[in-house]
């Protein structure tokens, strides 16, 4: 069981209820992981904002695991530890 | 209303104003450009490549000013309210296409009206008063000096209501600035001095009022089409979060990621992030949301600061009033921000290059190129609020240094020397805005040959902002900028917002894209035929350039991209460096079947895609 803080914004920050929650994750202790007991602790709200529901498939975006960038496309098997910091950097535009 | 035009959507009348004689003309729309062009930004292209000469002073009664709508416009298609404004520019010198949102596009079109085309320089101000068929340029010597809220409540009144739609330029307009914008209602079309050119035409304000509406060849496929668009719109991941927060939704995650654009671009990590993010401002100034014409996204805030020094009301702040008058010029109090933006409004300056020019300013103070007696006495430097707000009235007026910075960094850096260019964040003059590229290979090589410079709007980064593609990879950078290209040329041609980027692209032209315009048109293009006709409009506005004597070597990026990593955050040590982005280019070009040598398209590429005419003025 790993316990990880996680970093979010906009949207998905108001779906967590905080700039920052801490939350255990059991096996697998990875990135894959963690947004899996994301969906189970803050549901479809949360699982609207990162899965298209259109196509089923999770939205690419970025994530910075302590303080590294990574990739939600290719790092979801990345291994996650306690004390671990990640942030979900959702990709949006501006105007 | 019922038109004749061969194709749905279209009114097939484009209204023509010589402001020199008076003369005001209803011209049939051309069936075939309207085919190869669509509307917009493309069709803007193909009309001022036949009517303008090359080397004209934009500035001059030849240069031509268009408003332009696209087949959506006035239409219930989500996302399909904007509209172009497009002239040879003063700040680039080649075809420059500003984009709008709001109620005009629609409107001109109720009125009866693809487009108007402005002609000639009026003798006195003048406005021109569009109420259906019905056409008058009127004198606008008393509207002279107004600023353009001022002007659009005078205007309402004197043609007598209050359902009008305005397109008005302030005193910067009226002075030529040369980034000076066009305010329409409570939208602008801020970039590439379009404001400057209306002005130099002693051209106030359009005023528009239409009755009439727009035909379509199958109702229930256009209604069905809109469903399926509000329904992708209401449940994209990427494009939730803009009705609550706006734009400004993407700073704290920007900023975390470390591409937040922050002191002149010295790094891109700002640690006053926490009081300007969009949560920050809905909680503090925003007092309602705004929508433009038949839009779902409903983006636009309402702000009020209701007393103080920084009292003001303002539609906004969008997400470049943050990047600029905030991490830019390191000034973390969103109160001051929204002044910011009221003062640019006010003025009729765009908002990101007055920002720019005075955060380059600020470095030049920070290195002794400027000192206070320069500045006429501002402790210039990076996070001096109140600083900064003077000198965007000094901008607006053209006062002391601020006349200086109204001529953009690149034509201010030239003047002042003393390696002040290194500072200049612009490409072909105009001054960038807050979307980094330095980590991204595609999106630099698309900064660097767009045809607007330091746009992002001719090239987004999304495709490895997200990590869909692999950011640290170089090839096949070329092809996915060229497709990112398309996408955006073939929405500013519908008038679509590149706001719903994840349903119209955001690697390529997307499905959605192709079914709204077949839906609208009656056309029944595929993707290759949706693709020839973006490949098309590009390479149209690229031989404008061309033929105006824009070479491969105008495709740059800013000396900073090139020359200095990121020097901190998760993008710590991304940059540009000058071969890398020659290597891109040559990728692009390839890709594009451009010239390596000119950056030019071929004669091939020019013959396969219909663009022969151009061929004399370019190969």
């Amino acid at each position: 069981m790993a316990k990880v803080k996680v970093r979010t914004f906009s949207v998905i920050r108001d779906v967590l209820g905080a700039d920052l929650v801490e939350i255990e994750v059991g096996a697998p202790e990875t990135v894959g992981g963690l947004f899996s007991a994301l969906v189970q602790r803050y549901g479809e709200r949360f699982k609207n904002l990162i899965w298209d529901s259109d196509t089923g498939q999770m939205d690419p975006f970025l994530l910075v695991l302590n303080g590294a960038m990574i990739r939600s496309t290719v790092d979801m098997d990345r291994k996650i530890t306690d004390g671990d910091e990640i942030a979900i950097i959702f990709p949006v535009g501006g105007g | 209303m019922t038109s004749s035009f061969k194709y749905g959507g279209y009114i097939g009348q484009v209204l023509r104003v010589n402001l020199s004689n008076g003369k005001i003309r209803k011209e049939p729309l051309r069936e075939d450009w309207a085919r190869d062009f669509v509307g917009g930004v493309g069709l803007a292209a193909r009309i001022l490549y036949e009517e303008l000469a090359p080397k004209i002073d934009p500035l001059g009664p030849e240069n031509k000013l268009v408003f332009m709508t696209g087949p959506l416009n006035g239409t219930m298609i989500p996302a399909a309210s904007r509209a172009a404004v497009c002239a040879k520019s003063p700040y680039t010198g080649s075809f420059f296409h500003s984009i709008f949102g709001g109620f005009f596009g629609p409107e001109l079109k109720f009125a009866g009206y693809d487009g108007v085309i402005i002609e000639g320089k009026a003798k006195r101000p003048a406005y021109l008063w569009i109420d259906d068929d019905k056409v008058e340029i009127r004198d606008a010597s008393h509207l002279w000096g107004k600023d353009p809220f001022k002007t659009q409540e005078i205007l309402r009144k004197e043609v007598g209501d209050e359902e009008v739609h305005i397109a008005t330029i302030g005193l910067a307009g009226e002075e030529k600035a040369p980034y000076a914008m066009i305010l329409l209602d409570i939208r602008a079309a801020g970039r590439g001095g379009m404001g400057a050119v209306m002005g130099s035409k002693n051209l106030k304000a359009v005023v528009v009022r239409g009755t009439g509406g727009v035909s379509v060849p199958n109702m229930l496929r256009v209604y069905n089409t809109s469903v399926r668009l509000n329904e992708l719109i209401s449940t994209s991941p990427a494009v939730q979060g803009l009705s609550q927060y706006g734009t400004p939704r993407n700073v704290a995650a920007m900023n975390a990621g470390g591409i937040l654009p922050t002191r002149n671009w010295q790094t891109e990590v700002y640690n006053g992030m926490k009081n300007i993010t969009g949560e920050a401002m809905r909680e503090k100034v925003v007092k309602g949301d705004r929508a433009c014409f038949a839009c779902s996204i409903n983006c636009t805030k309402y702000s009020v600061v209701p007393s103080g020094k920084y009292k003001s009301v303002i539609n906004g702040a969008d997400y470049e009033t943050i990047y600029g008058f905030g991490s830019i010029c390191e000034v973390d109090n969103i109160e001051v921000l929204c002044k910011a933006d009221e003062l640019c409004d006010h003025y009729g300056i765009d908002l990101i290059s007055t920002a720019m020019c005075i955060a380059w300013a600020m470095e030049c103070y920070e290195n002794g190129i400027f000192t206070r007696e320069d500045t006429g006495g501002i402790d210039l430097k990076f996070g001096n609020a109140d600083g900064m707000l003077e000198m965007i009235e000094k901008i607006g007026k053209r006062e002391g240094l601020g006349a200086l910075l109204a001529k953009g960094t690149r034509e201010a850096s030239r003047i002042v020397g003393k390696g002040s260019h290194r500072f200049a964040i612009q490409n072909k003059g105009v001054e960038w805005p807050g979307h980094t590229c330095r980590p991204f290979p595609a999106a630099a090589v698309g900064y660097a040959t767009g045809p607007r410079g330091g746009s992002h709007h001719d090239i987004r980064p999304t495709m490895e902002k997200s990590g869909a593609v692999d950011r640290k990879v170089l090839e096949g950078k070329g092809a996915l900028a060229a497709e990112v290209n398309h996408w955006l040329i073939l929405c500013d041609s519908m008038l679509v917002c590149h706001l719903g980027e994840p349903i119209w692209g955001p690697g390529k032209i997307s499905q959605n894209t192709i079914n709204a315009l077949n839906a609208v048109t009656g056309w029944e293009l595929d993707y290759a035929g949706a693709r020839k006709v973006a490949e098309r409009q590009w390479n149209m506005i690229r031989c404008f350039a061309a033929r105006e004597g824009f070479t491969r070597a105008d495709d740059q990026l800013p000396p900073r991209f090139m020359e200095e990593p990121i020097p901190e955050g998760p993008m710590k040590g991304s940059y540009i460096p000058k071969e890398v982005l020659e290597r891109l280019k040559d990728d692009y070009y390839t890709y594009r079947g451009w010239d390596l040598k000119t950056g030019n398209p071929t004669k091939e590429k020019l013959t396969e895609l219909g663009l022969d005419f151009t061929i004399k003025d370019i190969c």
